[in-house]
């Protein structure tokens, strides 16, 4: 029946959004699709629909009842169109009301109050990462700044060891930053097998013995009245991780670039800071983090002028739905005091990321002390290495920098 | 000026508070648990930037 239908039908498009090979490549595809088919059936990849204007992806979103995030192979992501085995991520990948009690837990765990009580070990973890390097007069921004920060703030708090977080950061980076086949992709892929094990260990741990940390507060929580198993936790600790390191990373990545590209928003910026709250919100809009994420039709439905068959795969476009002209006057320019600013980052609906408060705290701190420690600081662009891979989680693998030579704030640790 | 928040379309983005501290009210974790009602003049401006912020497009404003 579905090849009948793609055959006949003028909204089948050649759209593989696993071949773009770059940041510029995958906008302009999007682009592209989006002002042609923004509700369209591509054969690619096993067939799947896809869905790029905002209006479409935001109510998809919202529907969880339709587009359904739950697994129909326990062994396989829902999540990414390409059968990815990879362990569960809850609540995510649970619809209601499976996904009530554990989304609770995050909404508690990453709540504004509580990314309050962590803005002190933002600041530290921020201003100890500069002191490593501030001296030198260089650095290399992706890997010094964007991927420590996010991992030292989520790995302390959720009380992994200190010595562990640069592998299982790597881990999640890894997947993202290197070709798939690479012996440093093969490296990741096996870090992420040790994660999913050092993970197990620790939440088993906890079960026995808590202690004052978050991996505890997951897996002591109760889920409607019966404790946490094992493997829930475990799913949910992959997904506070998984969610947490590579994410914010992309984000700020991106904004050390495009600053260094755009002198005048970073001169605006650095001499007036209460732009940064809308900024944020532009960096967002341009350049989310997450692109694009999978959902599984759960029942016969119309939708965009289409016909929607149970079991039928879809994929949701947060970037396009980000730069969807009909949802942004100026959609493909970077305003940085842009206002209204809804756009799709993360997410609308019942899954909108739980750590959104959490990414924008951090990223607010990495730029007020960046903007203030290293301002001048120029990009090599002939360095600069994106990800070879802008389906899923897009980012950059290395933002090599210079910059004039700055004091400490602490003196080094012995 | 009145606001009505729909509190069932409320996700928790918390946006809402930061364009209208002294109008919008968020439980502890951060969903909109704002009371119906009249919106003090000089509070307008906040409301409607509020309003206008929230990516669910949660709440009302009736002139």
């Amino acid at each position: 029946m579905r090849m009948e239908r793609a055959r006949n039908d003028p909204l089948v498009v050649a759209f593989d959004h696993y071949s773009h090979r770059s940041l510029q490549e995958s906008d302009r595809a999007w682009d592209a699709l989006r002002r042609t088919c923004p509700v369209a059936w591509t054969e690619s990849n096993g067939g799947h629909w896809v869905l790029s204007d905002y209006a479409s992806v935001a109510a998809a979103f919202r529907d969880w009842e339709t587009f359904s995030s739950a697994r129909t192979d326990p062994e396989v992501s829902s999540l990414t169109i390409a059968p990815n085995k990879l362990p569960p991520l809850y609540p995510e990948e649970l619809d209601p009301p499976q996904w009530h009690p554990l989304r609770r837990i995050l909404s508690e765990l990453l709540s504004p109050g509580a990314v309050e009580r962590l803005q002190p070990r933002i600041e530290h973890w921020v201003s100890h990462y500069i002191d490593e390097f501030i001296e030198s007069g260089h650095c290399e921004m992706a890997h010094d700044i964007a991927c420590t920060v996010p991992a030292a703030v989520i790995l302390e708090h959720l009380g992994f060891p200190e010595h562990e977080w640069p592998r299982i950061s790597g881990a999640f980076h890894g997947i993202g930053a290197f070709p798939r086949v690479s012996p440093e992709f093969a490296r990741a892929v096996a870090d992420m097998g040790w994660v999913a094990s050092r993970v197990s260990e620790e939440v088993a741990l906890r079960r026995g013995s808590p202690r004052d940390d978050a991996l505890s507060f997951i897996a002591r929580h109760d889920v409607d009245g019966r404790p946490m198993a094992q493997e829930e936790a475990e799913a949910v600790v992959m997904l506070v991780i998984g969610g947490g390191v590579d994410t914010t990373t992309a984000l700020t990545s991106a904004a050390f670039v495009h600053l260094a590209r755009h002198p005048d928003d970073r001169e605006r910026l650095r001499r007036d800071r209460g732009l940064l709250p809308a900024a944020t919100e532009e960096f967002l809009r341009v350049y989310p983090p997450a692109r694009s994420h999978a959902r599984t039709v759960a029942k016969d439905c119309e939708f965009g002028g289409q016909h929607l068959a149970r079991g039928d795969r879809v994929l949701l476009s947060e970037v396009s739905a980000c730069h969807d002209e009909r949802a942004f006057p100026a959609a493909g320019g970077f305003v940085i005091d842009r206002f209204p600013n809804r756009h799709l980052a993360f997410g609308v609906g019942i899954h909108r990321c739980p750590g959104s408060h959490l990414a924008r705290a951090q990223f607010v701190e990495i730029m007020n002390q960046v903007l203030d420690r290293l301002p001048d600081y120029s990009v090599d662009d002939e360095g600069i290495i994106e990800y070879p891979n802008w389906a899923s989680i897009g980012g950059w693998a290395a933002i090599p920098a210079r910059f004039t030579p700055g004091a400490r704030r602490s003196p080094p640790e012995p | 000026m009145r606001i009505r928040v729909d509190v069932a379309a409320c996700t928790g983005h918390a946006i809402c508070r930061r364009e209208g501290p002294e109008v919008f009210v968020l439980d502890e974790l951060g969903f909109n648990v704002t009371e119906p009602g009249e919106v003090p003049p000089e509070k307008e401006g906040q409301a409607r930037r509020g309003a206008a912020a929230c990516p669910e497009q949660a709440i009302t404003i009736e002139e």
